[in-house]
């Protein structure tokens, strides 16, 4: 599997825009890694190594510290987020069921993407709205009291109304603060 | 500092320099207490394989021997049903997660964990835990060693070997929690990471995760 | 220390600020809620709701925004104060009850009592949060202006007196500052109740030129949201309290931990900072003294261990992170190395009122041991879910039934489980043990992160047991064999138990591995992950016992041991709710007309229960998962 060349060069830019703003050490490294992934969704391997050449640490430090951390990720995540709150609160309220309708209407386990990248499913705890449990967030928008029958509501409204609200696809936007 | 002091192991009188870990005044003084992650010469020990309970007067749990400074007069123990019980789990634990298949393993013989099992009886086998399946390929793409993931034991001896003796920063711990284990960058099998085969890190592995090839 | 020009620099200050309040007073102002909570609920469409409707009604009227109240359950809410009312709180608000209150309040006069859920100060026409039960019982120490003052906006929180602490801590020897807070007993909120004051005085005494301040806004615990509610809603208050402990042991430089999932909280101290650095509150000599200390923000990534000290110093400094063996303790080498205080978001948040009211005060609310209050989100199975704040030695079933309004639907009470993944849970006999660090501990469950859920006759307590279970197994940093792999062995055998596959061999196994992994684990994460289940194995043994003999989960929560029944007698014919509303169309019309399920095809979602309308209740769930026809040995 090999890379293009632009993208090469878009990874590389990116990655060397974000370390201007720092201090070239290991302390850097997280803060480093989140703003990488704020910009381009995920952590490509290329990126990891220009980060460890960069701050002087070896490259399996760089992966094995990304690969300790829930918020990383080494793939581009799917067009729509869905992350379903098994928050204690969520949880007691059915929230195990909420996962498992999504499972079985996408087709795929919690933390995978589809095939076709249009969604990835993920748990989360506790997103602070525990009196609307059980609760999901879809592209940042949460959504409450989600029964089996939310869900194929919730996935008939990304199918169809793909205009709604659901902002930034591409993984920016959304981060961007 | 190196003021000399007196303990008390096992109800054998013991000198040593006071700030020393007791783990290794123990072992030197032919006492021996199971250990795997333990490093002589680090100031702050790791104490993840969780085997070298012992009991101190004062003390009202067990406590890791490689943590324990020694102190003048300090009485120690290193059997009580209470460090036997915990040495019992924490090694079925490990054995739980082990491909436990001795005899053609080329460690069979030299293998800490056979160490532990002999000095306390312990049978080589998982007990109360079910095994827990493991089926990672092992990587024998450097020319004179392999590595079973399957049989590491996750001490950490080869890391402080690669990373801090060699200086190389071939391997090191990646993933959390279960999935915790040695690779390389990007799970690359060792002959693409930067490892220089210098074998210091065979040496250190107490067990038959990494092997010299014969 | 030049004491004076302190004093001034501050009065300068809060003039400054109450004269700017001042000037809005003949306003109305509405103030919204606008916390992660309340988002959710929809808490900006609300605000532009009340924006948009005073724009087009010509008014002249700010809109605010505020952090969380508290009362969780009836987000969305604002508070409107009109001159010549007292302000008043409405709730459940939504864009339409917005525009209709511009009209008629703010245009019209008329206060929609209707729709207020209190006023909020006393007056003759509409009662005060202090009237209702939850009022009498709560006690505010901390949590006081959340909800009330605008958390972006530092004036605020200067107008109200805030940096008065500071001003009078700069004013005293540091020793004198540790004193008070030795004498106050203040405990460190963030689970074990360490004395706050013992490890200042330990950080003050260690011998370096640099030391930190860390503020531990991790908040790992899946149900618990009130370090974050307090960052997003009042965060001068925490960074007050960071700043009189940098002072008082000596630290120029302190630290946010705060987790990346917090993004609103992280953008309010951001801002927070930046303007406490503008008014000379933090930053090169702080309110004009000699004073120097400045705070910057550490975006933790998603790993509950993390929450621990050492793990926490760990992740800062670019690591993994993952505990170390202690001591060394952080007071004497933390951070980089160097002496460091580590304390909850809580814990500094209680510093400046005891710095300006004294020990005494602080000390005249809660027991010997816990002075002061304990802060809960208090969700689960109870009416009034939300933020509490009780004076420390409340009983659980004031907490509860007092100021939680009870359970809701009739339901039967079961247990609480407090303390989140390192707690415990609490039967019906424990309601009167008093909140506080010991008497929770000696019962079983601990103080913890703060969070506590009411759990009703529906809720199983092996599946609670292992909820929290499966949470620290994936949480668990991996290092230590105890942890690692007894949370795992741990998890499998609740695993086979909901399952009813357990035997009763595996209870012993249970109990033994639990008290094990407690014992032989590095740190505090595997060292209570068996709280949980050793408390339910303690006060619940019997449901333990019904999964495994009688393969029967009392609750009727665990999928393998259920299924779902439609009552033949109580199905109406002519209804078919349940058909529409099972995913699977595992629910058919038999020859008579009533509905029936194809067990085959059933998921156990809970769908058709739901769906079936409360004039018939004819679906139930069964358990042990034996049809009555099997039962009776007759084939349909
Ligand atoms: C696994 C684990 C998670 C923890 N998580 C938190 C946390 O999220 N917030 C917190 O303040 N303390 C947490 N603690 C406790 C901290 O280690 C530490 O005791 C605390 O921050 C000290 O502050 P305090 O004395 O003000 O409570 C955690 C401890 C452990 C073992
Ligand atoms: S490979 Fe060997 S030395 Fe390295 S962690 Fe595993 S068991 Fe220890
Ligand atoms: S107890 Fe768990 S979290 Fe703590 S060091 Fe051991 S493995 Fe890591
Ligand atoms: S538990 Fe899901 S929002 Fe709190
Ligand atoms: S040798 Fe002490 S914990 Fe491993």
């Amino acid at each position: 599997m090999k890379m293009p060349e632009e993208e090469r060069e878009v990874i590389l830019s990116q990655v060397g825009e974000v370390l201007k703003d720092f201090r070239l050490s290991r302390e850097s490294l997280i803060p480093v890694l989140q703003k990488v992934q704020e910009k381009l969704g995920y952590l490509p391997v290329l990126a990891m190594e220009k980060v460890a050449g960069d701050l002087g640490i070896p490259a399996v430090d760089v992966f094995g510290v990304a690969s300790f951390y829930n918020q990383f990720r080494f793939n581009p995540p799917g067009e729509n987020e869905i992350k379903v709150c098994m928050g204690t609160a969520c949880y007691i309220a059915g929230g195990k069921i909420a996962l498992d309708s999504f499972e079985r209407r996408l087709e795929i386990k919690e933390g995978e993407t589809t095939a076709d990248r249009k969604y990835s499913l993920e748990r989360v705890a506790c997103v602070g709205c525990c009196t609307m449990a059980p609760v999901v967030v879809v592209n940042d928008k949460v959504e409450g009291h989600v029964t089996p029958t939310r869900v194929d509501g919730i996935l008939l409204g990304l199918e169809t109304g793909r205009q709604n609200e659901g902002t930034g696809r591409d993984g920016e936007g959304r981060q961007n603060r | 500092m190196s003021a000399e002091v007196t303990l008390t192991i096992d109800g054998q009188q013991v000198k040593a320099v006071a700030g020393e870990k007791l783990l290794f005044v123990a072992l030197n003084n032919g006492i021996y207490i199971p250990h795997l992650c333990a490093i002589a010469e680090e100031e702050r020990p790791s104490a993840c394989c969780r085997l070298c309970f012992v009991e101190i007067e004062g003390l009202s749990r067990p406590v890791t021997a490689c943590t324990q400074k020694v102190r003048d007069k300090m009485t120690v123990r290193t059997r009580t049903p209470k460090v036997d019980r915990l040495v019992k789990t924490g090694f079925e634990l490990l054995l739980s997660d082990h491909r436990l298949q001795c005899r053609t393993c080329p460690k069979n013989g030299a293998c800490q964990l056979q160490m532990v099992a002999r000095e306390r009886g312990l049978k080589l086998k998982t007990g109360r835990f079910k095994p827990l399946a493991k089926d990672i390929p092992v990587d024998h793409s450097p020319e004179t060693f392999s590595f079973d993931a399957g049989r590491c034991v996750l001490c950490g001896q080869c890391v402080h070997a690669d990373q801090n003796i060699a200086r190389v920063g071939a391997i090191n711990f990646i993933n959390r929690g279960l999935k915790r284990k040695i690779g390389t960058f990007n799970n690359r099998c060792l002959r693409d990471s930067p490892c220089t085969e210098c074998g210091l890190c065979v040496k250190a592995c107490p067990v038959g995760a990494l092997t010299f090839k014969t | 220390m030049s004491a004076a020009p302190v004093q001034e620099y501050y009065q300068k200050l809060q003039e400054e600020a109450r004269t700017k309040s001042a000037a809005q007073k003949h306003l109305p102002r509405v103030r919204v809620g606008v916390a992660t909570c309340s988002i959710a609920a929809g808490a900006i469409r609300v605000k532009e709701a009340f924006e948009d409707e005073i724009k087009a009604m010509g008014l002249e009227a700010p809109v605010i925004d505020t952090g969380c109240m508290g009362h969780c359950y009836a987000e969305p809410q604002a508070i409107i104060d009109k001159p010549g009312h007292p302000p008043i709180c409405y709730g459940k608000l939504d864009e339409d009850l917005a525009r209709r209150l511009v009209k008629d309040f703010l245009v019209d006069d008329d206060p929609c009592f209707e729709f207020a859920m209190a006023a909020l100060e006393p007056n003759d026409f509409f009662p005060t949060f202090e009237d209702y039960p939850r009022g009498v019982y709560e006690k505010k120490m901390i949590l006081g202006q959340c909800g009330f003052i605008n958390p972006e906006d530092i004036g605020d929180y200067i107008a109200q007196g805030g940096y008065a602490a500071l001003a009078k801590a700069l004013e005293q020897e540091p020793e004198d500052i540790i004193r008070e807070i030795k004498n106050s007993r203040l405990r460190g909120r963030g689970g074990a109740g360490f004395a706050a004051g013992l490890k200042w005085e330990r950080c003050r005494a260690a011998e370096s030129d640099i030391k930190y301040v860390i503020c531990n806004g991790d908040e790992g615990d899946p149900g618990a949201f009130m370090d974050r509610s307090i960052l997003e809603s009042n965060p001068h208050l925490v960074i007050e309290g960071m700043a009189i402990c940098a002072y008082a042991v000596g630290a120029a430089q302190g630290y946010f931990y705060i987790r990346a999932e917090y993004p609103k909280a992280i953008e309010r101290v951001r801002l927070a900072l930046k303007q406490a650095r503008e008014k000379g509150l933090l930053g090169q000599s702080v309110l004009g003294s000699e004073f120097t200390f400045d705070i910057e923000i550490f975006a933790g990534s998603g790993a509950f261990v993390c929450g621990e000290g050492t793990a926490l110093v760990n992740s800062m400094e670019g690591n993994m992170g993952i505990p170390e063996t202690r001591p060394p303790r952080m007071a004497d080498s933390g951070y980089r190395g160097k002496p460091t205080v580590l304390n909850n978001v809580k814990t500094f948040a209680y510093v400046p009122a005891i710095v300006r009211n004294g020990s005494a005060w602080f000390k005249s609310t809660g027991t010997p041991e816990s002075p002061g209050t304990a802060v809960f989100t208090l969700v689960g199975k109870i009416n009034n879910a939300g933020l509490v704040e009780v004076p420390m030695g409340t009983t659980l079933r004031t907490l509860i039934y007092g100021v939680g309004d009870g359970i809701p639907h009739d339901k039967e009470f079961k247990a609480v489980q407090i303390g989140g993944p390192s707690g415990g849970c609490l039967p019906e006999a424990m309601l009167d043990v008093p909140i506080d660090f010991d008497s929770l501990k000696e019962a079983g469950a601990i103080m913890g992160s703060g969070g506590l859920v009411v759990l009703d006759e529906d809720d199983c307590m092996v599946s609670i047991a292992r909820y929290f279970l499966e949470f620290t197994q994936q949480e668990s940093c991996g290092k230590c064999t105890f942890c690692r792999l007894g949370t795992k062995h741990l998890l499998d055998i609740l695993d086979a138990i909901t399952r009813g596959e357990g035997t009763p061999e595996s209870l012993d196994t249970l109990m033994e591995l639990a008290e094990d992994v407690r014992d032989g684990s590095l740190c505090n994460l595997g060292g209570t992950a068996p709280n949980p289940v050793l408390t339910t194995l303690r006060y619940f043994r019997d449901e333990y016992e019904a999964h495994i003999r009688e393969k029967r989960c009392p609750a009727r929560v665990c999928s393998d041991l259920i299924l779902y029944y439609i009552l033949p007698d109580k199905c109406s014919k002519l209804c078919s709710a349940c058909v529409g509303s099972c995913p699977t169309e595992a629910i058919y019309t038999r020859e008579d007309g009533i509905k029936a399920i194809t067990q085959e095809k059933c998921v156990k979602c809970d769908n058709c229960l739901k769906a079936c309308p409360p004039e018939y209740l004819a679906v139930i769930k069964l358990s042990p998962p034996v049809l009555p026809e099997q039962q009776e040995g007759v084939k349909n």
